[in-house]
């Protein structure tokens, strides 16, 4: 009750505000704080998968963001590399004529011996997927090293503080050659085994792994090109993921269907849901109410109650008499199970979006369609060429909305497209992976197909956020 | 009018183009590429001179659920996977086809047929099978200056030369113990003890049994062994291609987990050490084809069936180091006498079969249901929540309490 009787003094007023003034920082510190802490739980996962899905062994315990997949030094080398393998600086091989430069460095301590190290190319057999069960070509049937050479010691201490150990730094450098003719072999593997305790510094490239408590410097591929370095397991995606028979690229054509599937089902979804949506909100007429509570009621049942249903009709072809399926008049006598058409069709009728629809249409001012009427516009004319066009923000977020749905969706996909491999969508297909390469502990394809998988979402969503809010605004109120 | 003239022309038409189009369902991952390159290769040729020709379509995800929504569905394949531990199961639905009198089961390993064997009917041929074998790090052992494993080794000779290779660093132990029975099982089976006792009961206060749990979770809580999952790993496989445990039990499937992660490791392979009744035990793990009885091409699927498990294709999937054969007469195969690490390792797998007491990996109607409780003591016991007594009378109330329902 000071404050209201005796007027503060300008000094204790300046501190008082000071001190507010402190307390809405500390509140706004907070709330940055608390939101920062959000993004950083949300984003951290999408962050961690994609470096992850840059390195040679995702798995790698215990996780690190500093890979060398990532450092500057490795894509200059990688680059060099590649062009000397097969003049590709980009993704890199082995192609005859090829005259590759390699060293590699150890750290060796005072007393102990230096045996020069046995390099040689492996003849490495994928133990995953197609390569493993395909005849294959391997360098270790053209490549040959030669010229291992020492380069000169330099003397160097490791260690800090009081735990130091001296030595020496001990390099080799050799060169491996292409013999004779052959044909261009993707990768060339390299084993550098040295013996123990001699320690594994650094090489022109950094090794893929270290084997056999550190004796041995292991490298998958020494000719990658910059972009078959980095990009590894992304650029496997591409090349190995193919089917057995035709040796056509699986996900490319998982990623076509993908579209596919999300460009009708957005065609589908906007006609069937803006007719709807414009009859249950502008047309009057008997079982109106009826109708749009069977039209939610259809939103309220959960999709597992319908889906048995759903999946016999599509499987018997819709109604069946005698011989004779409904689906056969657009060209599916046997049902339409593993038909693009097929899910298109099951997932087509979407009572959110109707839903949408009817809540814009009913905010449109009814003036505006009464002046058409006046010009004589019918109810067709009066929903193309004046209503739709003012639709264009509704129409825009479910268009995001819908494709969202249609690329993420996996229930449905899953049920219908069972075979064969070239009808299934980028989800469906990723689930491939899983034993195919998981099964071998090989992870990087599932997250590098993963990672791309989310990119058009992504995309979509940095772009057309605005909408996204739209559309969330429309489903909730009457405005 | 006219249009529905034409769809059924068509649909007839196309009835009679695909008479002899076997649908064969199964595992992804590799099988896929295998069919095809079997088919191409070895088998396709006299299929083909019969009219005859198959497809391949592989069931991702869950493969058990999978096939048991298409058998309900009536999508299923004319052949189809029957993994060896869901079997019962899956024939108790009536869909399976009795393979008796139409394919002879006399050139297949025994305990093979005998898990596909319901009332004395043959319901499924087995494609190729895995059991548990000993892989050993040479690098580790000489490191420690330990003997590598041997086929004498019993228990305890067994665990010495473990503790031997686990003294030598902090981050190396023995081996990875998972706390499931799918590995676990076989160490009980070297017992003596069997999943189901006469009556059909599961006996887990059987003194061999609690013998076995007991020998197990002591080496892990001693320090000797240690669970994957302590160490950053999902499976003993991991553990062992970072060097850190000195033996991996497992089957022939980690030689290609091996060939990707780890191409360098120097490593061998021996069988399962003796266990107290004199004998070693192991499991067999197996997948076989059966067919669909509802199949619209029961005659071509029989043809087909007996193509898929011919000695010519099961001498190439062999040779090609895919899978190991169901046939016996294939055991002299000169791919097993080779010298590489693999070749033995797959010697070794195969002579597993008939080595002491094997048994299927299956519970009967139950399904891997069955482990649940047994994998629960295993954790309790290993991270010292619990007793091995306590552990083992809660397991088995809850063991029967399964046991109970699926009756």
């Amino acid at each position: 009750m000071r404050a209201a009787t005796v007027a503060p003094t300008t000094a204790e007023q300046r501190a008082f505000e000071h001190w507010q003034a402190r307390r809405r920082w500390a509140r706004a510190g907070l709330v940055y704080a608390l939101m920062l802490g959000f993004a950083i739980i949300f984003v951290g996962p999408l962050l961690f998968a994609t470096i992850s899905s840059l390195r040679t062994d995702p798995l790698a315990y215990p996780p690190t963001l500093a890979i060398p997949q990532l450092q500057p030094g490795n894509w200059t080398a990688a680059a060099r590399l590649g062009q000397a393998g097969a003049r590709d600086r980009w993704f890199g091989g082995f192609a005859p004529g090829a005259v590759v430069p390699f060293e590699i460095a150890y750290f060796v301590p005072d007393g102990i011996e230096v045996i020069e190290p046995e390099v040689v190319v492996p003849r490495r057999r994928p133990g995953a997927g197609l390569g493993a069960v395909l005849a294959i070509e391997f360098a270790a049937d053209y490549a040959e090293v030669y010229d291992l050479r020492r380069l000169p010691d330099v003397p160097m201490t490791v260690g800090d503080g009081d735990l130091t150990i001296s030595g020496r730094r001990v390099a080799y450098a050799f060169e491996v050659r292409y013999l004779g003719e052959g044909p261009e072999i993707d990768r060339l593997p390299l084993d550098v085994t040295a013996t123990v305790g001699m320690r594994y510094l650094e090489s022109t490239l950094t090794a893929s792994r270290l084997e056999r408590r550190g004796r041995t410097a292991s490298f998958d591929n020494i000719t990658p090109g910059v972009l078959g370095y980095v990009l590894r397991n992304y650029v496997r995606t591409f090349n190995e993921v193919r089917s057995p028979a035709t040796l056509q690229s699986l996900f490319l054509v998982w990623i076509g269907n993908s579209f596919t599937f999300a460009f009708f089902r957005i065609v589908v979804t906007l006609a069937i849901a803006s007719m709807a949506g414009y009859a249950l909100a502008r047309l009057r007429f008997r079982g109106r109410g009826l109708i749009f509570m069977l039209v939610l009621f259809s939103q309220m049942v959960p999709l597992q109650v319908l889906f048995i249903s759903n999946y016999l009709v599509l499987r018997d072809g819709i109604v069946t008499v005698g011989d004779f399926t409904l689906s056969s008049l657009w060209g599916y006598p046997g049902g339409m199970l593993n038909s693009l058409t097929g899910l298109i069709f099951v997932t087509a009728l979407n009572a959110g979006a109707v839903f949408i629809m009817k809540q814009f249409f009913e905010s449109i001012p009814r003036e505006v369609e009464e002046a058409a009427m006046i010009d004589g516009a019918s109810h067709w004319r009066r929903y193309w060429s004046v209503v739709m066009p003012m639709a264009r923000p509704a129409l825009g977020a479910l268009t995001i909305l819908t494709f969202q749905g249609a690329w993420n969706d996996f229930f449905w996909p899953f049920i219908v497209l069972t075979s064969p491999e070239t009808i299934k969508t980028l989800p469906i297909g990723l689930l491939s992976f899983r034993n195919t390469y998981g099964a071998v502990g090989d992870w990087g394809l599932i997250l590098a197909g993963a990672v791309m998988s989310a990119i058009p979402v992504i995309i979509l969503f940095i772009v057309f956020q605005r909408y996204f809010l739209e559309g969330v605004s429309f489903g909730g109120g009457k405005e | 009018m006219r249009q529905i003239v034409i769809a059924i022309l068509g649909l007839a038409l196309l009835g009679g183009a695909l008479a002899q189009q076997v649908r064969i369902m199964g595992y992804g991952g590799q099988d896929p590429a295998i069919k095809v390159r079997l088919l191409d290769e070895v088998i396709g040729a006299s299929l083909e001179a019969e009219g005859i020709t198959f497809t391949y379509e592989p069931l991702e995800g869950d493969y058990n659920a999978a096939l048991f929504n298409a058998l309900s569905a009536g999508t299923a394949g004319d052949i189809f996977y029957i993994p060896v531990e869901t079997a019962p199961g899956i024939i108790a639905t009536g869909k399976v086809l009795p393979l008796d009198g139409l394919i002879d089961t006399n050139a297949f390993i025994d305990s093979l047929v005998e898990a596909y064997t319901v009332d004395g009917t043959v319901y499924g041929i087995a494609k190729d099978f895995n059991t548990l074998a000993i892989h050993y790090n040479i690098d580790l052992f000489e490191e420690a200056g330990v003997e590598v494993p041997n086929a004498e080794d019993t228990w305890e000779s067994f665990a010495d030369k473990l503790r031997g290779v686990a003294a030598l660093d902090a981050d190396v132990y023995g081996a990875c113990f998972p706390a499931g029975f799918d590995r676990f099982g076989a160490f009980a089976f070297a017992t003596g003890w069997q999943t189901f006792d006469a009556t059909g009961a599961s006996n887990l206060l059987d003194p061999d049994f609690v013998e076995a749990v007991t020998w197990y979770t002591d080496l892990v809580r001693e320090g000797v062994a240690i669970q994957p999952s302590d160490i950053g790993q999902g499976w003993t496989g991991g553990c062992f291609a970072t060097d850190n445990v000195a033996v991996a039990i497992e089957g022939a499937w980690i030689l290609g987990f091996l060939r990707n992660e780890a191409p360098n490791l120097q490593f061998g392979t021996t069988f399962m050490p003796i266990g107290p009744s004199g004998e070693r035990g192991n499991f067999l793990y197996t997948v076989a084809y059966g067919v669909n009885v509802d199949s619209p091409h029961r005659d071509a699927a029989l043809r087909v069936l007996e193509a898929l498990t011919s000695p010519e294709a099961q001498q190439w999937v062999l040779e090609q180091g895919l899978a190991i054969p169901s046939r016996t007469e294939l055991a002299d195969n000169p791919f097993f006498l080779e010298d590489t690490p693999e070749a033995v390792a797959n010697a070794v797998v195969f002579a597993g079969a008939d080595d002491g007491n094997v048994l299927g990996f299956q519970f009967g109607t139950i399904g891997t249901d069955w482990m649940t409780p047994v994998n629960d003591a295993l954790v309790a016991i290993m991270t010292g929540q619990s007793s091995v007594e306590a552990a083992l009378t809660e397991a088995q109330r809850d063991l029967d309490a399964l046991i109970q329902r699926a009756r």
